[in-house]
């Protein structure tokens, strides 16, 4: 099983963002938590760290720690821009809570 | 397994597409019932159902008392639920037995405690007593109405007191509500449900519908049958669903994340704070969205403190949470567990130390739980991200700090405001820094005390509106403004005369209740007078001319006893300094009447001196405000020494603002004055010119008040008697300033033009007096006096047959003309007065330059006087040729 798959549009939009902000870092996937009950997953520029797993993909590179891997499984990243929402929407095979994909987020420098 | 359905409309059925899911006891990871699991479908069933019963009206429609009996009934329903609940809540969320049993069986206290403060206190119709509004006057008042529907989504840490949070303000008010509870805690809500039903409240006021936020949050968000959303939890949710409503701009209600700071200052008792930081940090596991769960501790107690905590900390029991012996028991699920393991890692990473904690705990028999030890970062700085981010675990920072600014500027810094704590035996310092910390919420010496008539809510990204209390029962409001007219009369409506070539206003309101005394030797009236007021305390304002002619002592005596004082420093044009030191004075002396002895100027400073000392603050709150008052202000005699201004009766007050540059005013019924004493002996020494001048003023008064669009009978009868006895005694008082009869004359006439103006208003040539005033330094009445047939022969076409009568008061044998010959006829004799007693003919002889016409027409055509001239102008260059003629 891969670590992440991306939708149509979502690795061109992560590789322009991070080009805006004038970096190309490793992009870390990862638990977040923004506030009362519901934690949600992120995605964070990061460097690689010993244990973590790596996945290349669509000229980026994709780190997960193994036990977020292990919580939530494969991450599917699609990337909207709408009148309702604007950013990255994150889901997985194992949702991490209730709001799973409900609602778009950016990437954290 | 207890199995639980969804409740729609009145009664518990099975999700459309069949779906459940179970709900996990934290305590050992095991499912302990099965739950319908809503989908779209069962989303538009409920909306609809609530949208049927709100419209419906047998619960929006009820009177107050029939709704909160029936609410009542829905409390003792809950308390009969009470054992089960309890016991639901601790498996359902994990939370300690103790604390549950406390919280639930608060929910119906709190729905009644609510319900008894909306049928009591809570301002369902409320009267605007002082509508600011002078053109349309009428009863004002709103009325709170529901919203419509409401959609209630509530998180998983407290699922039965957040759904009441909800619950109980919306149906109190009216609404009807959709509740979401959480996925991992749908039970307690479904309970509610049942005590619902019990207590019979309609079908579709009350539904519940257990499903994942992901899947219905679209539709509960975006629904236009949806009015309102109640929503805490996450803030990426909460904006999404800001965002999502706001498509069909429904009301919104946010309570969201917080990372509340817990400030610990150098003189705190140390056992109390170390035991707030304990309480305010690991009460259920930490997963409270205003936990103190930033620390700050000052460094010189920082080691001593950390200590003491580590060892508070330590002694925590961890157990299950039906454990009564259990201090805390499991976080609510796998991955919150997780959560908090990722965010103690991070931690680690940026180089906090780990005092205590920062590992999963095994609970002997409940090995599947989801325990975690209470865990305490020390070194942390504020940058770092589990100083930033919220963990809803039991985990918290603990922060050095050094002075209180610096404490309160680490508070600061972090995107939300949700609650926060300061310690000390310094309760005024402790306050000091709760003001300075942008949160909803500051305990002192306390944490976590919530109570149901104190608001929730946060600052910053921590949420939008508030819950509980008064605030939190507005929110499921909506202000309905009524407005009944005094008059319901097409040809008597202000507003309608902006469509209409017929600018004349048919109705009048005819307020003026000042009691006026008039004759020689009225004088020792005052003494009764302010008796009859309920005074003891008069402070008499004048100027220093009127002081040094003897008359304010004059008045002082005839007060006796009655005079705590004398301030005699009104200058002409008072400023707002001035009156603000006659006002401090005022208060200085505890004086509870003003008696002003003087011109317009002391009358007017008066007028405001009595409102801020009524009505607190200094005269800069008051000016350039329109019948914004809306009680008695300080009584106020006054005894007029010029006959011109008609101040002693009307409802204006004119005080200059030299940081505006101009002269405002204040025009408000509530600042008559109680009492005029017109006696003639307090004019006998007043000089030509300025006899001449004021008398002038007043002549425009009854002149454009006959004109005024607002004219009206009462006002015409007291103008043409003014304008008659100053024609006839102005030449009297000028060849002879002694003459009592004439000077008594004058006053009358001056008051009465004052009684007929404050209604029917004034005109074109006051507006042009008030600009080459302001802008020139020309005394108003000389300006007046200049602008008035000028302005006279202008309106001739829109005011024939008053202006005829004018003339006919001005001495005019009119027998005989042509009533417009009449008409321009009292223009003449205007003039011809003003010849005879020796009154400035012309702008050029005042000192107006002829390069500042133009933009003097500007400004008067700006001035509200203009609003009633009998002939409508918006065109300085009809105003700018007014002003040629008159240079």
């Amino acid at each position: 099983m891969s670590l992440v798959t991306l939708d149509p549009g979502a690795g061109q939009a992560i590789r322009s963002l991070l080009s805006e902000r004038g970096t190309q870092g490793t992009v870390r996937i990862e638990v977040q938590f923004t506030g009362c009950c519901d934690p949600s997953l992120g995605l964070i520029v990061d460097t690689v760290r010993e244990s973590d797993l790596v996945e290349e993909l669509d000229g980026l590179t994709f780190v997960i720690s193994p036990e977020t891997h292990q919580l939530v499984g494969e991450v599917r990243i699609s990337c909207v821009d709408d009148a309702a929402r604007k950013g990255f929407i994150l889901t997985s095979s194992k949702p991490i809570s209730e709001w799973d994909g409900f609602a778009a987020g950016s990437i954290k420098m | 397994m207890e199995q639980y359905k969804l409740f729609i409309d009145g009664e518990f059925v099975d999700a459309k597409d069949g779906k459940t899911f179970e709900s996990i006891d934290p305590g050992t990871g095991l499912p302990f019932a099965t739950v319908a699991q809503a989908g779209e479908a069962d989303a538009e069933a409920a909306i609809a159902a609530a949208r049927r019963a709100f419209d419906r009206g047998d619960w929006s429609g009820l009177d107050m008392a029939a709704r909160i009996a029936k609410l009542q009934d829905f409390a003792d329903q809950i308390s009969r639920q009470g054992v089960r609940m309890v016991m639901t809540e601790c498996m359902d969320v994990g939370q300690i037995v103790g604390y549950a049993k406390v919280i639930v069986m608060w929910s119906s206290l709190l729905l009644r405690n609510l319900a008894a403060y909306a049928a009591t206190k809570f301002p369902l119709e409320e009267e605007v007593l002082a509508s600011g509004n002078a053109f349309s006057p009428g009863r004002e008042f709103v009325v709170r109405e529901p919203v419509g529907v409401c959609v209630g989504i509530v998180p998983w840490n407290f699922p039965t007191t957040l759904a009441m949070w909800k619950i109980a303000p919306a149906l109190i008010m009216g609404n009807t509500i959709v509740v979401k509870p959480a996925s991992n805690t749908p039970l307690t809500a479904l309970i509610l449900a049942e005590a619902a039903k019990a207590a019979g409240l309609p079908k579709g006021v009350f539904n519940v519908l257990p499903g994942p936020g992901g899947r219905l949050g679209k539709t509960l968000c975006t629904h236009p049958d949806v009015d309102k959303v109640a929503f805490t939890g996450s803030t990426e949710v909460g904006r999404e669903i800001m965002r999502m409503a706001s498509d069909t701009v429904k009301r919104v209600t946010l309570e969201l994340g917080g990372k509340s700071a817990n400030i610990i200052l150098d003189d705190a008792d140390m056992d109390l704070a170390v035991e707030g930081a304990v309480f305010g940090t690991f009460l259920h596991q930490g997963q409270i969205c205003e936990s103190g769960t930033r620390v700050l501790v000052p460094s010189k107690i920082y080691d001593e403190f950390i200590d003491k905590m580590k060892k508070r900390a330590e002694a925590l029991r961890i157990g299950y949470q039906l454990d009564p012996t259990s201090h805390m028991g499991p976080v609510v699920s796998k991955e919150q567990l997780a959560t908090v393991e990722h965010y103690v890692k991070l931690g680690k990473e940026e180089g906090a130390e780990v005092i205590t904690g920062g590992r999963r705990v095994e609970v002997k028999g409940r090995e599947g739980g989801y325990y975690y030890a209470p865990t305490i970062f020390a070194n942390v700085n504020n940058k770092m991200r589990i100083a930033q981010e919220e963990i809803f675990g039991p985990v918290v920072c603990v922060i050095k700090y050094d002075s209180d600014e610096e404490a309160v500027a680490i508070a600061n810094d972090s995107i939300y405001g949700l609650a926060g704590g300061v310690f000390s035996n310094n309760i005024a310092r402790a306050e000091r820094v709760a003001r300075g910390v942008r949160t909803g919420t500051m305990w002192i010496n306390n944490f976590h005390v919530f109570a149901e008539y104190c608001p929730f809510g946060g600052y910053k990204q921590s949420g939008v509106g508030r819950e509980l209390g008064h605030w939190g029962l507005e929110e499921y409001t909506q202000v309905k403004r009524i407005h009944v007219p005094y008059y319901s009369d097409r040809n008597t409506n202000f507003g309608f005369t902006l469509l209409s070539d017929n600018k004349k206003i048919d109705g009048f309101n005819y307020n003026c209740p000042t009691n006026v005394i008039a004759g020689h030797g009225c004088l020792s009236s005052i003494y009764k007078v302010i008796v009859d007021l309920g005074c003891r305390r008069a402070l008499i304002l004048t100027d220093p001319g009127v002081r040094k002619a003897g008359l304010a002592d004059l008045v002082k005596n005839s007060l006796v006893d009655f005079c705590v004082g004398i301030y005699d420093n009104i200058p002409p044009d008072p400023d707002l300094e001035s009156v603000d030191g006659a006002t401090d004075k005022a208060r200085e002396l505890k004086a509870d009447c003003i008696v002003s002895v003087g011109g317009g100027s002391v009358i007017d400073a008066g007028k405001v001196v009595c409102v801020a000392l009524k009505s607190g603050g200094k005269a800069n709150d008051y000016i350039n405000r329109w019948y914004a008052l809306s009680e008695p202000q300080t009584p106020h005699i006054v005894v007029p020494t010029t006959a011109g201004t008609g101040s002693e009766v009307t409802n204006l007050a004119v005080i200059t603002n030299r940081t505006a540059g101009r002269k405002l005013f204040i025009a408000d019924p509530k600042i008559t004055p109680n009492a005029a004493i017109l006696d003639p002996r307090f004019t006998m020494t007043l000089p030509k010119d300025m006899t001449v001048a004021t008398a002038m003023d007043a002549m425009t008064h009854a002149v454009e008040a006959v004109m005024s669009i607002m004219a009206n009978q009462i006002c015409d009868g007291q103008a043409f008697q003014a304008i008659r006895l100053i024609s006839e005694n102005l030449p009297l008082v000028v060849a002879d300033g002694k003459n009592e009869t004439a000077r008594l004359n004058m006053q009358i006439a001056a008051t009465m033009a004052g009684w007929s103006f404050t209604v029917a208003q004034v005109g074109l040539a006051h507006a042009m007096a008030h600009t080459v005033g302001t802008l020139h330094h020309v005394p108003h009445g000389a300006a007046c006096g200049i602008m008035l047939p000028k302005v006279m022969r202008f309106n001739v076409d829109h005011a024939t047959g008053k202006l005829a009568l004018v003339a006919q008061a001005l001495g005019v044998d009119t027998k005989g003309m042509e009533e417009r010959d009449a008409a321009l006829a009292a223009a003449d004799a205007v003039e011809a007065l003003m010849a005879k007693v020796g009154h400035p003919m012309r702008l050029r002889d005042v000192g107006v330059p002829e390069e500042g016409l133009a933009l003097c027409a500007f400004h008067a055509l700006a001035d509200s006087s203009t609003l009633f001239n009998a002939r409508p102008t918006g065109d300085p260059g009809e105003i700018l040729k007014l002003l040629q003629q008159a240079y």
